[in-house]
């Protein structure tokens, strides 16, 4: 769950004091000056170096040698490519003017330099970072640079920021799958069966026992006897999303690691939001999962299961059989892969033969380098001939493998499955 | 504000205006300073030419830092051999201390020349000046900031009058003209110390 992250209490920090470079200009000019003056015996160079050593006389000695500062945000969860803030306070040191600048580490962007000026004992500010890729890091350092008033003494601190968990951009998916045959749990997606939901169904002959509020007046003054109306049931779904994690290829930012977790997410929200009851099966080097469940805790639970490097359940790495307890019956199953393992692909066959509805999002943007030779070229040529091998062979048993470029809406790929109801086929 | 809502102003890293103006002024006054203290070059001493080289040299390579210091991203993903290499070039410019080193090479030239007093005050102003040039451009503060250090730099600007005037008395004939340059010395003498002494005073608040 998000949590504030940072110190209780401002920290003392040690400040590290030194010549500014203008200082340091000054210096240079005024000696040089002086020693041109005497070795050549030319007074003026004196005057010369007369306005550097004024100015370098206001050198402040009062310098203290702490500084209390904290740091602070307001939730350790952040989103990939979204911005988030990271509050200092800096507490003494009144007299000096503070500028802070943030190195941030890699894959984070900071904003602009902040200048507290001089006046304050207690001063605050907050610094915009935006975390560029997923993962739990952290957001680099932050410089904090005292000077004086005449920029010639600089005290320098280093803070560190703290770390988060960047958890990744959820892909836009507005639409939903919805299976044909759905458990009988009360949910929010219309069934083929009557029952007590809102979506009307048909009008049927009243027998004894049925509610009088649903007589169908009309129905009824043509017919000549009661009818009533009926109602389509409203079912919830069961959603497994799998995430394969076994490999990363692409470039950074968008490769296939980076879809399939993005993609996860995307599903992960947009079936939550629709009160469905949405598990998650890591497939990586071990195999984690959680169950189906609803609400906001769970979809946390979820996206940090995304984070997780290891933990849970954990089997053989020829494992190619998904656990039952994972998989409640009549789940959809959407799964998110670059289909580079065969273990999951041999899964994926093995999940339709036990009558599960699945759905395939290709997410693999990349090819391996190949060189110019022939045999180079050969190798491509086999290299893709087995991949849209895998891709028809797993259309063929029932498994419908649509692809994902991971810039446009997940809608896009799944569209022809969330424009009518999937029929569940066993 | 452009269409798609951002500024279109140029902006370095920091995320702040480049500070073209500061750099330009910098760039002018230091090729001001290094003319004037070459000038002419026939009548320097021997080393005129190469301080010459070397205050060119290390004036344009300030410039340089500047600019890159403002403009250049340090961003540390990967990048091709050639701009690693293009990298590590910047990283040398702004890692030497050359506006010092044109300071020392400018002043060199001046010395090398024997030029009267007057000609080594005017060099004087034009370092100074060059030296803030660097500085606002370098903090990518306004000028107002020298607000608060006019005094001192009039002070300044008073003692390097006095050492002209200085230099200038062996030369002069006794009489009315050397007495009024003594007065002259004194009255600012006395200016620089009213100046300087509050200034001084006061410089922790």
């Amino acid at each position: 769950m998000a949590s504030p992250v940072g110190q209780e209490e401002p920290r003392q920090l040690p400040v590290r004091w030194g010549l500014s470079a203008h200082a340091r200009r000054l210096l240079t000019l005024a000696l040089a000056g002086l020693v041109i003056a005497i070795v050549t015996r030319r007074p003026e160079f004196a005057g010369l170096a007369a306005p550097a050593l004024l100015l370098l006389a206001t050198w402040r000695t009062d310098r203290p040698r702490q500084v209390a500062a904290r740091v602070s945000m307001a939730s350790s969860v952040v989103v990939e490519g979204v911005q988030t803030s990271v509050r200092i306070e800096i507490h003494g040191l009144a007299d000096f003017w503070a500028c802070l600048v943030v190195e941030p580490a890699e894959t984070v962007t900071a904003g602009a330099a902040v200048i507290l000026p001089s006046g304050k004992p207690d001063r605050s500010a907050s610094l915009r970072l935006v975390p560029m890729r997923w993962g739990r890091r952290s957001l680099g350092l932050l410089m904090i640079t005292f000077s004086d008033r005449y920029r010639l003494t600089e005290g320098r601190v280093l803070v560190r920021l703290p770390s988060v968990n960047c958890r990744p951009r959820p892909a836009q998916l507005t639409g939903s799958v919805v299976l044909s045959r759905l458990p009988s749990r009360l949910g929010e997606h219309p069934a083929r069966v009557t029952g007590e939901g809102g979506e009307f169904a048909g009008v049927r002959e009243f027998v004894p026992g049925d509610r009088q509020r649903r007589i169908n007046w009309p129905a009824t003054t043509r017919q000549g006897t009661l009818h009533l109306s009926t109602f389509a049931a409203e079912r919830t779904q069961n959603l497994v999303v799998i995430a394969d994690e076994t490999a990363d290829v692409g470039e950074p930012g968008s490769s296939s690691l980076d879809l399939v977790l993005r993609g996860a997410a995307g599903a992960v929200t947009r079936y939550l939001a629709a009160r469905d009851r949405v598990g998650l099966i890591i497939h990586a080097r071990s195999l984690t999962w959680i169950g189906p469940g609803q609400g906001q805790r769970h979809a946390s639970r979820l996206l940090d299961l995304m984070m997780a490097s290891h933990g849970g359940w954990d089997r053989a790495v020829s494992l190619t059989r998904l656990p039952r307890a994972a998989l409640p019956p009549g789940a959809l199953i959407l799964v998110f892969s670059p289909l580079l393992d065969p273990l999951l692909i041999e899964a994926l066959r093995d999940l339709r033969e036990r009558g599960f509805s699945v759905i395939v999002v290709d997410v693999l943007n990349a090819e391996p380098h190949h060189g110019r030779s022939t045999l180079s070229k050969l190798t491509a040529q086999i290299w893709r001939l087995e991949q849209e091998a895998i891709r028809f062979s797993l259309t063929q048993i029932g498994v419908p493998v649509v692809h994902w470029d991971g810039v446009s809406s997940l809608d896009e790929p799944l569209a022809p499955y969330t424009r009518r109801v999937v029929v569940a086929r066993r | 504000m452009s269409p798609r809502g951002q500024d279109p102003t140029a902006r370095n890293r920091s995320g702040n205006r480049l500070p073209f103006a500061g750099i330009a002024a910098a760039a002018l006054l230091a090729a001001g300073s290094i003319w004037w203290s070459a000038a002419p070059l026939a009548g320097g001493s021997a080393g005129t030419r190469l301080s010459l080289i070397v205050a060119i040299v290390a004036g344009v390579l300030s410039i340089a830092q500047l600019a890159i210091v403002a403009a250049v991203p340090r961003d540390t993903d990967a990048y091709s051999p050639t701009e690693q290499a293009a990298r590590r070039v910047a990283e040398l410019i702004t890692t030497l201390p050359w506006a010092e080193l044109m300071t020392v090479a400018t002043l060199a030239l001046e010395a090398l020349h024997a030029a009267p007093a007057w000609h080594t005050a005017v060099l004087a102003f034009a370092l100074i000046g060059y030296l803030f040039a660097v500085h606002l451009a370098e903090t990518e503060a306004g000028a107002s900031v020298l607000r608060t250090q006019l005094s001192l730099l009039a002070a300044g600007a008073g003692l390097t009058a006095l050492a002209v005037g200085a230099s200038a008395l062996p030369s002069l004939p006794a009489g009315p003209a050397a007495a009024l340059l003594r007065v002259a010395a004194i009255v600012i003498a006395v200016v620089v110390a009213g100046l300087v002494v509050p200034a001084w005073l006061g410089r922790s608040h």
